[in-house]
């Protein structure tokens, strides 16, 4: 190679800097450390020299060139900021502020709009030309996004974060000249269009245009916003990239709490994770305790007929208990012992992990103990510390240290492990991530290890003749893998990641010695795995061509379980929607609507589906299968956010207001009566021999029954 | 070897079928090619030719560009509002369009996609009534010209000898030579040295490499391609196969404008005859090199005209200007090293080549080198295409080639090259017409558009016309020109309306700075010079309006705050 095909010397600013061929001149004059002003450009995106606001000067060129886009070349003189070069940037920024909805949503909150600073930096701030005679509108149709197209400046990051990083392929330029704009999809609004609100467009956006709706409480809370270097001078953040730190300034905000101080409540919507600095903090579920004690006084006043009679029905004790410890998994690397959920976390932790990559609700609530300062992170800069292999280190030995054990002993399989082998699997996990649609194992390979899901959902899918099939959604406590290696060493069910999966990874080895040493262990399992396998086979009974319109347009495939009531034995009595409140603390979870067929009314009831939907996204992982049959169950550390209502497809999870005495967050130490909000569907009465409303019904008018049994279709 | 993109000619396709692009049809393309629906809808929102809704029964279309606001098309385009709201026929939509490539015969309409010259308002009204009883309105009959030209070198005799001769005798390296020799500059308005730019792509690395005819022109009173097509249409084909043979391509392009329906026909037929003739195909006269030939019809807008946004539009992309460079001599056509030129720069190639360097060189006066077709439009009694020797000074075209000044009214401003080159008083006049002169002069030669205005005339008028233009035509890919365009278009309507106030004079120079320095394109960088040459000539008139609240010529509306 030549030499010049090697290196490329130039000068900026009067001072000499020798690159590889192809860097830009924006490039180039980082490495010296002088920083060009841009809007448009983003480092890991694929420049495309628009808003020319990084512009500079090169001796002898006509005109000036755009420094993100333009190739160095040999013995170029470059000027950063020469009066032509600030001149032309003044009256861009002021070209866009113009027409830009000054101070913008993006100012307003987190006070970072990208124009809005390089107008006053380079005193644009009062633009002498009019604005925009109309102004573009707003598009508030996405739950997540806010869209303001307005703001808007056309600077196509949004458009490269949808495309070339997420490959979403949703956003696009629309219109021509003074009339372009962003759209999505055919011009359609977001919430109509493709968009899967992974958020990568807001997060890049550098004005108000695209901001996190204020239902999720997308605020950072007031907070000290950190320059680059001041990030880079804190260990966690000393091997990222200046330039990502600069470019997301105010991504990344120092909160200091006094002890008492909450930082965030269960339930409600966020978008950022939490690290902690220095401080301790405690991390709180109110709930269940609180909702436990409710119960326990209910019934003491009144006792109804029903619920007499219903009394002498109930299952025995034996029958429900779960021998397992039961813990709840919570969205940080420790989790709360049901009986006792709180838990310490200090200087080092992270929390709230899940809530900023996938947009869940906070599954708990956190609040100083001393005097505490964190860090709360948006989601790119989470996940660009995760990219950090010592920092995911570290993440991952406080996650052995403080979690394996109580998760290994939440899989209720999994409890007799003893604690010798515990420490022994502790140094011999992996844990691995996955992105959103991202396969983790795949029908037909070979199996080499099993899986516990620590955080996420994970869809289990099989090809059947004709396309795939949702077969389950997992979440935590449970695993998958076993099939594999207990069976014939080959995957039988693709498992992919539904949204940012985590999962610890035992090797086979370590899984085959597991089963060994505990024999009664690897029983428990082959019972599940024999389960498993058995449902798989009856669906692949079931799910051959089924005619019936309503059947499928209703969703009625995926139904297990039809609550069917005949409408000419019932006399409209009640009786069993009292029977109903009876064995669900006081409200009743039978509403008597539905699909009418001929003479019989499929009611408005949970159909234990077979692709649970309401499943998805649950926070606290209170809401999943019985272990041992079909039935839904809400536990009772739901912390009532309403995800899984808005997600059931058929309106059959409803929120209920619950009268608890649980500590008043406000003023810790102190129990006071609240109303609280929990999820209820219909769990088949779990605690009972059946069903309390077809129980009760005097007159033999309702029945539980297979949907396939009821269309009488054959299989 | 692919050529242009069938995303473009699918579109056109539905659009034939319905009328429009029904929002199925799109998905369903989307869904058979695989291509995304943000890009379709991008393409298809970008392009005026296209219609996502359905068109309404008739559809008068009003070019108030340049050359047609000189003959009355703000008037007309007014009158015929008014006239379609008061009295119908129900469904007319009458709104303004860009220039519609028919200057010499101002002004210019399409009725329901035909395009009709010489309009007034009882004719428009005539078309319109035929449009509304659901018959075609008859447009123009577009047949191969048969005006001798001194720019033909085979006149009735056999064609295509030039590339013949260079078949045989495979001298790309003698061709190149003439070329530089007789200083062929590109006609489509950039001069750049045609010789250099075969030469560029000939030495570019690579197997696959394309030649485009730039066919496109679209600038207010610009027109003469449309001439050449028609009269010359061989020359192009065989200057484009030269350029083929030299450099190595075997595709060659003709991306023309879909406003030019009949010329399209016309180099159709002249492409077929030349591959009857053996000149194109498989082996060109028999040299065993391939070379063929296919057109594009452009979707429409000005942009296209800007060599890397029309490489973008044959892509099947949005019509965006590249970041430059690299350029397409290296990174062209589905980023393949691409010669592109326009087609009088196609067409001279053979002449040179034919009739040789010398020769060619003669044609050119006051030390200028070669021909040049000038189309004038305006106020003059003649308007067309005329070709002149380069360095023939305006006034001959304007005075002699046009007749004079329509009326006998006074010359008050001229433009060499349509809005772009900004307007020159007349006391400019005898300024030779070719690329150095022009460019001395603080204006350039451009495609050579020349505009001609009389006292009636209002040269801020002017200004804002030839602004409000670029803005419309802006692909909006860059900021300076996407926002600068319409603030320019808003100041010089304040100034228009009598609001005007003396900073804007200091607004128009940031704007300008900004505009010409830091636009992508050749578009964001002319955008000022419409205004800038008034400022600079006609700094008077635009006192008057901006100091006085005056307009001397009675043409701007100065309604006051």
């Amino acid at each position: 190679m030549t030499p010049a095909a090697t290196a490329v010397k130039l000068t900026i600013d009067g001072r000499e800097v020798t690159v590889e061929p192809g860097t830009t001149i924006f490039d180039a004059a980082r490495r010296l450390g002088i920083d060009i002003p841009t809007l448009c450009h983003a480092q890991h995106q694929t420049p495309v020299g628009v808003c020319r606001v990084c512009t500079v000067e090169v001796k002898n060129h006509r005109v000036l060139a755009a420094s993100c886009v333009r190739p160095v070349e040999e013995g170029m003189e470059v000027a950063t900021a020469s009066d032509g070069v600030r001149r032309a940037r003044r009256t861009l920024a002021e070209l866009l502020l113009a027409d830009h909805p000054s101070p913008c949503e993006r100012q307003q909150t987190t006070a970072d709009c990208e124009l809005e600073r390089l107008g006053e930096v380079y005193g644009a701030g009062a633009p002498r030309f009019a604005a925009r005679a109309w102004p573009r509108g707003l598009d508030e149709s996405s739950l997540f996004i806010a869209v303001d197209h307005t703001a808007c400046i056309l600077c196509d990051r949004c458009i490269r974060a949808c495309t070339e990083i997420k490959q979403n392929n949703v956003i696009g330029r629309a219109g021509k000249g003074y009339g372009a704009g962003i759209s999505f999809d055919n011009d359609l609004p977001m919430a109509m269009s493709s968009c899967v609100g992974c958020g990568e467009c807001m997060v890049t956006c550098p004005t108000g245009a695209l901001t996190n709706r204020k239902v999720l409480d997308v605020e950072l809370p007031p907070g000290e916003e950190m320059g680059a270097e001041e990030l880079k001078a804190l260990p966690i953040f000393a091997r990222m990239s200046g330039t990502f730190l600069d470019l997301n300034r105010g991504a990344v905000v120092r909160r200091r709490v006094r002890a008492g101080e909450i930082l965030c409540r269960e339930g409600d919507f966020g978008s950022t994770a939490f690290y902690i600095l220095s401080g301790k903090v405690e991390v709180s579920i109110a709930t269940p305790l609180g909702h436990s004690a409710a119960r326990r006084t209910a019934g003491s006043g009144r006792k109804g007929f029903f619920r007499m009679l219903t009394e002498l029905v109930k299952r025995p004790p034996a029958e429900v208990a779960d021998a397992a410890p039961r813990y709840i998994p919570i969205d940080a690397t420790v989790d709360l012992d049901l009986s006792n959920p709180v838990a310490q976390l200090g200087p080092g932790d992270l929390f709230g992990e899940m809530t900023c990559l996938s947009f869940y609700p906070r599954s708990a609530t956190v609040r100083a103990v001393e005097e505490t300062v964190v860090l709360e992170l948006l989601r790119n800069v989470l996940q660009m510390l995760q990219k950090d292999k010592v920092f995911k280190a570290d993440l991952d030995r406080r996650y052995r240290e403080r979690a394996l054990d109580t998760h290994l002993r939440t899989v209720p399989v999994l409890s007799g492990l003893s604690a010798a082998f515990v420490t022994r699997l502790r140094d011999r996990v992996h844990l691995v991530r996955f992105e959103p649609g991202q396969d983790i194992c795949k029908q037909g390979e070979a199996a080499d290890s099993f899986f516990l899901i620590r955080i996420g959902f994970v869809k289990v899918t099989q090809n059947f003749p004709g396309g795939d099939l949702v077969v389950r959604y997992l979440t935590r406590p449970d695993y998958f893998g076993e099939i594999g290696l207990l069976g014939e060493g080959v995957r039988t069910a693709t498992c992919t990641a539904l949204d940012h999966v985590e999962v610890v990874r035992i090797g086979a080895e370590d899984f085959r010695d597991m089963m060994r040493e505990f024999p009664d262990i690897e029983a428990a399992m082959s019972r599940v795995a024999r389960t498993r396998m058995q449902s798989d086979d009856r669906r692949q009974d079931t799910v051959s061509p089924l005619a019936l319109d309503d059947f499928l347009s209703q969703g009625l495939m995926e139904a297990q379980n039809l609550l069917v009531i005949d409408l000419e034995k019932c006399t409209r009595c009640d009786v069993c929607v009292r029977a109903c409140a009876d064995a669900h603390e006081g409200v009743t979870r039978l509403v008597r609507d539905g699909l009418r067929y001929d003479k019989y009314l499929v009611a408005t009831s949970c159909r234990s589906c077979r692709d649970p939907l309401c499943m998805v996204g649950c926070p606290v992982g209170s809401i999943r299968r019985h272990p041992d049959s079909l039935e839904i169950i809400i536990e009772d550390w739901c912390i009532g956010c309403g995800l899984c209502a808005t997600q059931c497809p058929y309106g059959n999870i409803n929120l209920h207001p619950f009268k608890v005495v649980a500590e008043d967050p406000e003023h810790p130490g102190v129990m006071k009566a609240q109303v609280r909000e929990k999820a209820t569907t219909c769990d088949l009465s779990r605690d009972y021999k059946e069903p309390a409303c077809v129980y009760s019904c005097p007159h033999d008018a309702l029945k539980r029954i297979e949907p396939v049994k009821f269309f009488g279709i054959q299989t | 070897m692919t050529g242009g993109s069938p995303i473009v000619a699918q579109l056109r396709e539905i659009q034939r079928a319905h009328g429009y692009i029904p929002v199925a049809a799109l998905r369903e393309l989307s869904e058979r090619t695989g291509e995304y629906l943000y890009k379709l809808h991008g393409v298809i929102s970008f392009f005026p030719h296209f219609r996502l809704q359905p068109p309404p029964p008739v559809e008068v279309l009003v070019c108030d560009d340049l050359s047609c606001h000189l003959r009355g098309g703000a008037a007309l385009l007014a009158a015929a509002q008014e006239r379609a709201r008061n009295a119908g026929p129900e469904g007319t939509v009458v709104r303004a369009v860009s220039c519609l490539g028919r200057c010499d015969r101002a002004p210019a309409c399409a009725v329901n996609e035909t395009i009709v010259s010489r309009v007034t308002l009882d004719t428009l009204a005539d078309h319109i009534a035929t449009a509304a009883a659901g018959e075609r309105v008859a447009g123009e009959h577009v047949v191969r010209g048969t005006t001798p030209l001194a720019v033909d070198p085979y006149g009735d005799g056999p064609r295509y000898g030039a590339a013949r001769a260079l078949a045989a005798s495979g001298d790309a390296a003698g061709v190149i030579a003439s070329l530089k020799a007789a200083e062929l500059r590109g006609m489509g308005g950039a001069g750049f040295r045609a010789g250099l730019k075969w030469e560029f792509v000939r030495n570019a690395a690579g197997d696959e490499k394309y030649i485009v005819c730039n066919a496109d022109e679209s600038e207010p009173g610009t027109f003469k391609d449309r001439f050449l097509l028609e009269n010359v249409p061989h020359l192009l084909v065989e200057g484009m196969l030269l350029a083929g043979l030299v450099t190595g391509a075997r595709l060659g392009i003709v991306y023309i404008r879909h406003e030019y329906e009949g010329q399209l026909e016309i180099i159709e037929h002249e492409i077929a005859a030349a591959r009857a003739a053996g000149a194109l195909g498989p082996s060109v006269f028999g040299s065993g090199r391939a070379f063929e030939l296919e057109t594009f019809v452009s979707p429409g807008g000005y942009i296209c005209g800007e060599e890397s946004a029309l490489l973008e539009a044959l892509e099947g992309k949005r019509g965006e200007p590249r970041n430059k460079p690299p350029f397409p001599v290296t990174h062209g056509l589905h980023n393949k090293p691409t010669v592109i030129n326009n087609v009088e720069t196609f067409a001279m190639a053979p002449v040179i080549l034919a009739r040789g360097a010398e020769w060619f060189r003669a044609q050119g006066k006051a030390g200028a080198s070669g021909l040049k077709f000038v189309g004038i439009s305006g106020d003059v009694v003649r308007p067309g295409v005329y070709e002149i020797g380069m360095g023939t000074p305006a006034r001959e075209v304007i005075f002699d080639r046009a007749g004079g000044m329509a009326g006998g009214r006074p010359l008050k401003a001229w433009a060499p090259s349509g809005p772009s080159s900004g307007f020159l008083p007349p006391s400019m006049v005898d300024v030779p017409l070719d690329f150095d002169s022009l460019a001395k002069a603080g204006s350039m030669l451009g495609s050579g558009a020349l505009l001609a205005l009389s006292d009636t005339a209002c040269m801020l008028d002017m200004a804002l016309n030839a602004v409000r233009f670029f803005r419309n035509e802006s692909c909006g890919k860059c900021v300076p020109c996407r926002v600068g365009s319409a603030k320019m278009v808003d100041v010089l309507s304040d100034i228009a309306g009598g609001r005007g106030r003396p900073e804007h004079l200091a607004m128009i120079d940031d704007l300008s700075h900004a505009l010409i320095q830091t636009s992508i394109c050749g578009l964001g960088q002319v955008v000022p010079m419409p205004i800038r040459s008034v400022l600079t000539h006609f700094r008077d008139e635009v006192d008057e309006h901006l100091l006085h609240k005056r307009c001397p010529a009675h043409v701007c509306p100065m309604l006051g705050a």
